[in-house]
């Protein structure tokens, strides 16, 4: 299939997933909301702390909004569109990937496009705001942003393939996957100029936060292309380990006589 | 009155051994806490290191890793009742628990409490250990630790109001899970779990003083660093705030709960 045709059929998913959403508007603007709300109280933490020390290993407000704006965003524009990545190891565990095995097509994209978050929309809309308000970008630097943030929803697609694909070979990985996560998200959302030695490294392979917040805050301050590039490529490669662990674990997946409607 | 006492404590005591049966969960829990405390310790040192000073709010870098490891393992340590909540009131197996002998608030509290202690030790005794790794041991004194013992049940005990406020606004609101992660985060930033209250802005700690916010955390561990002379009338100022913020809490709870009656209808099958 080509390229088109699955670009085609994510678009279609998203429409269907936009209007399933509305059907529950209340609650749609209820989760949305406050994540945006969850989100600018983070940043508030960060602004009282850089209030109180102006400068943290070359870090200051306007470096901490940017590396929330470009990890919100990219988070925000991941979970928007895959969501049913973020479940993936319950997923596994639970049989419940025979649903979409039943499509025409690889089985990824049905199975990531299935489903959207509220509470990502926020974190997008939180993202992109956040940097067009406090940030006040020219044009360069906003194109630069934009190819960031679809970079690093690459990337976290990438590790939610990653991690989720721990249930095939471990059974019960929920746990460590969620710990997994959750490792990402917090080394994400501090600067990573504190960090350095072996720890960095972690930080570029294993809980690969460095392509988040090491990489793209760092391009946007230098206009450096390069290294936003460098973030693309990051991301692709771990898209692409991420989908040899799920290639490599479906081998082993084993179905169940659970009968399942997809939701 | 002595028998609801019974009750209360009886599921406590189940919540409390149900959460024991659970180990490989704790562990789970230890290894972000190891995560999260490693962060918070290389902030805190770039900061000390930056500011030149050797004290930050009265804190040395060792006692704020402890005052941080300590607001962790209680933040760490609570359990979702609002969500638990929520879903009784949304499936209607809200309607089953109404036929126990006990009030649903009370009943989810005292459950609510038996959990988060476990919970909490496990994460305190983790938290310690990770603690003692990276930084080594601070002076403690032990009138502090029991003052701060008592300070951080009634801290839960305000929590788990909190979360049944948040819970049963289920009855009137389509989603509550909102409400819930607005919740969670004042109590995260302006409770001083992740910078403590003496490093806030003036206007915005004098601010948070008329909420109940800092005494979920920061009022109990801030009692670790207060000095000795101090201590005896700090703990009683704080305890004198926490049983306010409980008494006008519980009642918002008991007028949630009598209007959230109204509401209830329950079919057989």
């Amino acid at each position: 299939m080509s390229l088109l045709s699955y670009l085609r059929l994510a678009a279609a998913y998203i429409k269907l997933n936009w209007r399933m959403q509305m059907e529950y508007k209340s609650a749609f603007a209820s989760q949305f909301l406050a994540m945006v709300l969850n989100n600018s109280t983070w940043l508030a933490f960060w602004l009282i702390f850089f209030d109180r020390f102006p400068v943290v290993r070359g870090f200051g407000q306007a470096d901490v909004v940017t590396l929330w704006a470009i990890a919100s965003a990219g988070f925000g524009l991941s979970a928007a569109c895959c969501f049913n990545l973020h479940n993936l190891a319950a997923l596994i565990a639970r049989g419940q990937l025979d649903t979409w095995m039943l499509y025409p097509r690889a089985l990824v994209p049905h199975l990531a496009l299935g489903k959207l978050s509220p509470t990502a929309m926020g974190d997008l809309a939180f993202g992109y705001g956040a940097y067009l308000l406090l940030v006040k970008p020219d044009l360069e630097h906003f194109l630069m942003y934009v190819f960031l943030t679809v970079a690093v929803a690459v990337l976290f697609t990438g590790f939610n393939l990653m991690r989720g694909s721990l249930a095939f070979f471990l059974g019960q990985a929920e746990v460590l996957s969620e710990q997994w996560f959750f490792s990402m998200i917090t080394f994400s959302t501090y600067p990573s100029s504190l960090f350095d030695g072996w720890v960095k490294l972690v930080l570029f392979t294993l809980i690969p936060a460095g392509f988040v917040a090491g990489l793209p805050p760092e391009a946007l301050k230098q206009l450096n292309w390069n290294m936003a590039l460098l973030t693309g490529l990051g991301a692709l490669a771990v898209l692409g380990f991420g989908s040899l662990c799920f290639a490599l674990g479906l081998r082993s997946y084993q179905s169940g006589n659970l009968m399942e409607m997809r939701n | 009155m002595l028998k609801t006492a019974q009750k209360l404590i009886a599921v406590a005591k189940i919540s409390a051994r149900a959460n024991l049966a659970y180990p490989g969960e704790v562990l789970g829990r230890g290894t972000f806490l190891l995560v999260v405390l490693y962060i918070f310790l290389k902030l805190w040192q770039a900061t000390y290191s930056e500011s030149g000073q050797s004290k930050l709010a009265g804190l040395s870098l060792a006692e704020m890793l402890w005052y941080l490891t300590i607001t962790e393992s209680m933040w760490m340590s609570a359990p979702k009742l609002a969500q638990q909540v929520d879903e009784d009131v949304r499936t209607g197996s809200l309607a089953v628990k109404l036929i126990r002998p006990l009030s649903y608030p009370l009943y989810c509290l005292s459950a609510n409490m038996g959990e988060r202690l476990v919970r909490f030790s496990f994460n305190l005794a983790l938290g310690a250990c990770i603690a003692l790794a990276l930084v080594g041991p601070i002076h403690l004194r032990a009138e502090a630790l029991l003052m701060l013992a008592l300070s951080v049940c009634l801290a839960f005990l305000l929590d788990g109001l909190g979360h049944l406020i948040v819970g049963l606004s289920a009855f009137w609101l389509e989603d509550t899970s909102g409400l819930y992660l607005i919740y969670t985060r004042l109590t995260m930033i302006l409770g001083g779990m992740l910078i403590p209250l003496d490093l806030f802005p003036g206007w915005l700690k004098n601010l948070v003083v008329y909420l109940p916010f800092p005494y979920l955390v920061w009022g109990p561990v801030h009692l670790l660093s207060t000095p000795q002379a101090e201590l005896a009338a700090s703990f009683l100022e704080l305890a004198i705030r926490q049983l306010a913020c409980l008494v006008a809490l519980s009642a918002l709870v008991a007028l949630l709960w009598q209007r959230a009656l109204r509401r209830v209808s329950a079919h057989g099958g």
